[in-house]
């Protein structure tokens, strides 16, 4: 496992004001945007990576070898269903709050414009980064030749709010998962992010 | 995770609003930053300077800063007006590191933005996060009162990743410090700054 350094509240915060400062000019649209496009960026600059079996690739990112764990722990609870304990960005979202207070709402205005013009699946501002990040990440990664592909199923706010996506593309996702809806709910009980990572057949 | 955001951020900020607006981006936050911090009153130097030993004011948030109790700086009548404080670890250190042991190399836009700054408005960036950092600095001090008089942060020096220093020689003048004092402290800190009453000076002279 890659050493974990720990980063600076301070920075994290700010940026989080970076964006909101964006949003000031640029309105919520700007900053889904922005927020979206960095980390498209971002992940484009993570080196790519080849596993030659399914096992390789899930063990690599179960013990945090792999791009797709640079920033978090990810744990694996059935052949293609993938959790994250902690969010990555709870501790930045802890820090806003202590040293600042309330969210400010642009947070959650840019969440519900995401959530209504790309895809139904954040609880945070901050998820829209991860997501982005893990779509194209996968990308980057190949198994047996073939890319990766992410689904995200689940995630839970600060709040306790979890994002699911419709009922239809739910079942989908669930099923692709290999577990049952009541599974994956005892799974948010103790995760902060439910997803799929899978190649296509 | 969020703080990594910033080298791919400031990279895409600076395709679409150039260097200039990426450092006026950062100005704006670490002023907002600051003000929404709040306000802090002390009654004396010694209450502050355990303050800030204990991380209790706002600007010990940036991490653990040393109190140089030895560097007391004092007006032409022998009145304590300041002291120099040494911030250990830089915030974007770890940062820095995380990105490049897990990405790659700190972007170019990095110290194009810290260039346009240092060019433009005063020559101490050593790294495009040094523009937030140092303007959130001072603005937190002009919303400290220490015996009810208000506080300025002078910037002094600063290291960069590469071992580069930049210094501000009139602010070293203003509190009459040797470059050479400040440059041992550097030798266990990656930023120093003095803090003393608002409009003050080690000489005579008293700044608007």
């Amino acid at each position: 496992m890659a050493e974990n350094i720990e980063s600076n509240p301070f920075v994290d915060v700010s940026v989080f004001l970076f964006f909101e400062d964006i949003s000031d000019k640029q309105g919520v649209e700007g900053f889904t945007n922005y927020m979206v496009g960095q980390a498209e960026s971002l992940a484009k600059s993570v080196p790519e990576e080849e596993y030659q079996t399914w096992d390789d690739f899930a063990n690599a990112v179960t013990n945090g070898e792999s791009v797709l764990s640079s920033f978090e722990h990810i744990g694996q609870i059935s052949e293609y269903g993938f959790v994250t304990k902690v969010c990555p960005f709870s501790k930045a979202i802890r820090e806003y709050i202590k040293r600042i207070g309330n969210f400010n709402p642009v947070h959650m205005e840019a969440t519900d414009h995401y959530n209504h013009t790309i895809q139904p699946s954040a609880a945070h501002s901050a998820c829209m980064m991860h997501q982005t990040y893990r779509k194209e990440v996968a990308k980057r990664i190949k198994i047996a030749g073939k890319p990766l592909q992410y689904a995200q199923i689940a995630a839970k706010a600060y709040t306790g709010k979890i994002a699911l996506p419709p009922e239809s593309w739910k079942k989908v996702l669930l099923e692709k998962a290999g577990i049952t809806e009541t599974q994956g709910f005892m799974e948010m009980r103790e995760n902060s992010c439910l997803y799929l990572l899978y190649v296509e057949d | 995770m969020m703080d990594i955001a910033i080298y791919s951020l400031v990279d895409d900020m600076v395709s679409k609003a150039g260097t200039e607006g990426v450092v006026e981006y950062w100005l704006r936050v670490g002023e907002s930053y600051a003000e929404r911090m709040g306000k802090e009153a002390y009654v004396g130097w010694p209450a502050f300077n355990v303050a800030m030993k204990d991380g209790r004011t706002s600007l010990t948030v940036e991490g653990a800063v040393s109190v140089q109790t030895d560097l007391a700086i004092t007006d032409k009548d022998g009145d304590v007006i300041g002291y120099v404080y040494a911030l250990k670890t830089c915030p974007i250190s770890p940062t820095m590191e995380r990105y490049i042991s897990r990405i790659g190399p700190i972007p170019d836009s990095d110290t194009d933005v810290a260039d346009s700054y240092n060019n433009r408005i005063r020559d101490s960036a050593v790294s495009n996060y040094c523009i937030t950092h140092q303007k959130f600095r001072e603005v937190a001090a002009n919303n400290i009162t220490v015996a009810k008089e208000a506080l300025e942060c002078l910037q002094l020096a600063n290291k960069g990743m590469t071992g580069e220093v930049k210094m501000v020689p009139e602010n070293l003048a203003r509190i009459n410090v040797d470059e050479r004092h400040i440059k041992s402290i550097l030798r266990n800190a990656s930023c120093v700054f003095a803090l003393i009453v608002k409009g003050k000076s080690a000489g005579e002279e008293i700044i608007d």
